[in-house]
């Protein structure tokens, strides 16, 4: 097995009306690993997640699963969705059904289980995502972060082994965004599962992502771990982005208040750390 | 009309068999309408109004309410048959004579008239039972049950779920064309609603799609195919049906032969 799950190998994908989306994109997975792919409005996140599981067949490139070029025939891409699974971001888009029990059970059933299996699986699913109790409550009487959590449980249901997750934080209240995070933590170290997700939401970042990618106009711009792409503050805001809050305000201590820290701080804990052991060594 | 969808999912009664509502409710609908006297109709309105308001717990003022909304039509009906026109003055019991015929009401008109009117609401108690402690998504298990055309059954689950994101769409869309003053005026709300429909519908388009791509990501190949929360079937829940339909069998009997079919 290798080490990662999903490498994308310089992709391409251009509209039928001509917008060239992505150019040249190249990322690897790593198996169990958060990904995050940072990007301003409109620079091809969202069209790099669809070519993920095949909906968007790329122009040029390839895409490797487990070490294997992605099966576009309908066999192929039948196996693929089991395995990469996508909660989009709008929930009212992604769950169709007005029963939420019917609903998460729909990804269950195109895999041809066992009545007995996909029951089980639904009610695994309600359980790590906390939504038991709305089993017979009908979709339209559900909060917006209450209908992301049925959305994800249905992708849970299939049991996958990579979630992408397309702007899971955005319209979330902040208790909503830490209660989504520690629940994909949660279920990923339950499961195994890799995760990438797509977000504008900067300060979680560097709390819950092993590795980040930055794109600006369908191009990667920056990869690393958190600490190593945050120490780029220039091309950052290039691409229509910010540094952490905590990461902002560390740098600007740094440069014209005369503290001296090593590397990026990009969270409480960390920036706690740093100025502890600088006001040690004053 | 959302707030009928809101009752179905308060009911007490809405854990209970589908198929055994339904079954209730066409039973006692039949009955009532093979029947056609005022004192069944009234027991079915009675029986059914005590099923939903005490069983299942669906307020006493929102099921008379609901029980009115039918009332226009009815009245209108009513008349019609209840006001008869002949040359013989006799059959009248009041009548005005216009050119030479007469209009006016009959003792047989006004028979028939109330008869239909409570048959009429009877029926109407009838599906309100079912509608206000059913809800749709158990309807659609039971029209599965009834080997109903797939087909129809996805589009009637997909239509019920969207009707509500579409409402929603709608709502937002109005708010934001009023606080532009876009209803201001006649011409000026001509206007604005022929953009909203526009948009609604460019809207159902785009989403559409997504929920294309969202359904064929989660292996969607054609058919819509989900397990459904299951419920506890007694043979021994037919009882009370059964025993309450036959009553009414024997009182229609009863009433028609030493009553005259009142």
């Amino acid at each position: 097995m290798s080490k990662n799950i999903i490498e994308v190998r310089n992709l391409h994908y251009k509209y039928s009306d001509g917008t060239h989306a992505l150019k040249g994109i190249t990322l690897e997975l790593e198996r169990g690993n958060t990904t995050a792919v940072l990007g301003g409005n409109g620079t091809g996140k969202s069209t790099l997640f669809l070519t993920l599981n095949g909906i968007l067949k790329p122009f040029s490139g390839d895409i490797l699963f487990n070490g294997f070029p992605l099966a576009y025939s309908r066999k192929g891409l039948k196996n693929l969705r089991k395995s990469v699974g996508i909660v989009f971001q709008d929930p009212d888009s992604q769950l169709f059904s007005a029963s939420v029990y019917q609903d998460i059970s729909f990804g269950a059933v195109n895999m041809n289980l066992s009545e007995e299996e996909v029951r089980q699986r639904v009610n695994t699913a309600m359980e790590r995502t906390n939504i038991s109790h709305l089993k017979d409550k009908p979709t339209h009487f559900l909060s917006f972060g209450q209908k992301k959590r049925v959305a994800i449980a249905g992708v849970i249901a299939m049991q996958p082994e990579v979630l992408v997750l397309d702007e899971p934080t955005a319209g979330l209240d902040p208790i909503g965004v830490s209660e989504i995070m520690k629940l994909l933590r949660k279920i990923q170290k339950t499961l195994g599962l890799t995760i990438i997700i797509s977000t504008h939401d900067i300060d979680i970042v560097p709390l819950y992502c092993d590795y980040v990618y930055v794109m600006e106009q369908g191009k990667i711009m920056l990869k690393g771990t958190p600490k190593e792409v945050f120490e780029n503050p220039k091309k950052i805001r290039n691409a229509n982005l910010r540094l952490p809050r905590i990461g902002h305000l560390m740098e600007i201590l740094k440069k014209k208040d005369g503290f001296s820290f090593e590397g990026s701080t990009n969270t409480i804990s960390e920036a706690r750390k740093a100025i502890k052991t600088w006001s040690k060594n004053e | 009309m959302i707030y009928i969808d809101k009752y179905a999912y308060i009911s007490k009664l809405n854990k209970q068999d589908p198929m055994y509502k339904c079954i209730f409710c066409i039973l006692t609908f039949g009955v009532c309408l093979w029947a056609n006297s005022i004192i069944v109709s009234s027991a079915v309105i009675i029986i059914m109004g005590w099923y939903t308001i005490f069983k299942g717990g669906i307020p006493f003022l929102a099921f008379i309410k609901l029980m009115t909304i039918p009332m226009s039509f009815l009245i209108i009906g009513v008349l019609t048959i209840g006001i008869s026109v002949s040359e013989k003055q006799n059959i009248f019991l009041y009548y005005i004579s216009i050119f030479g015929t007469n209009i006016g009401i009959t003792i047989k008109g006004i028979q028939n008239a109330s008869s239909l009117f409570f048959k009429a609401l009877g029926m109407v108690s009838c599906l309100y039972y079912l509608s206000l402690n059913t809800p749709v998504v158990d309807l659609l298990q039971v029209l599965r049950k009834l080997k109903v055309p797939k087909l129809f059954i996805e589009l009637m689950g997909l239509v019920y779920r969207f009707i509500f994101v579409l409402l929603e769409t709608m709502d937002i869309m109005i708010t934001s064309q009023k606080s532009r003053m876009g209803y201001s005026s006649f011409f000026k709300s001509y206007r604005s609603l022929a953009i909203l429909a526009t948009t609604l519908f460019i809207r159902s388009y785009k989403r559409s799609n997504e929920l294309y791509t969202a359904l064929e990501s989660r292996g969607y190949d054609g058919e819509i195919n989900v397990i459904e929360s299951s419920f506890e079937t007694k043979w021994k829940h037919y009882f009370v049906p059964t025993m309450i339909n036959l009553f009414l069998i024997i009182l229609a009997l009863f009433l028609r032969y030493y009553s005259g079919g009142l």
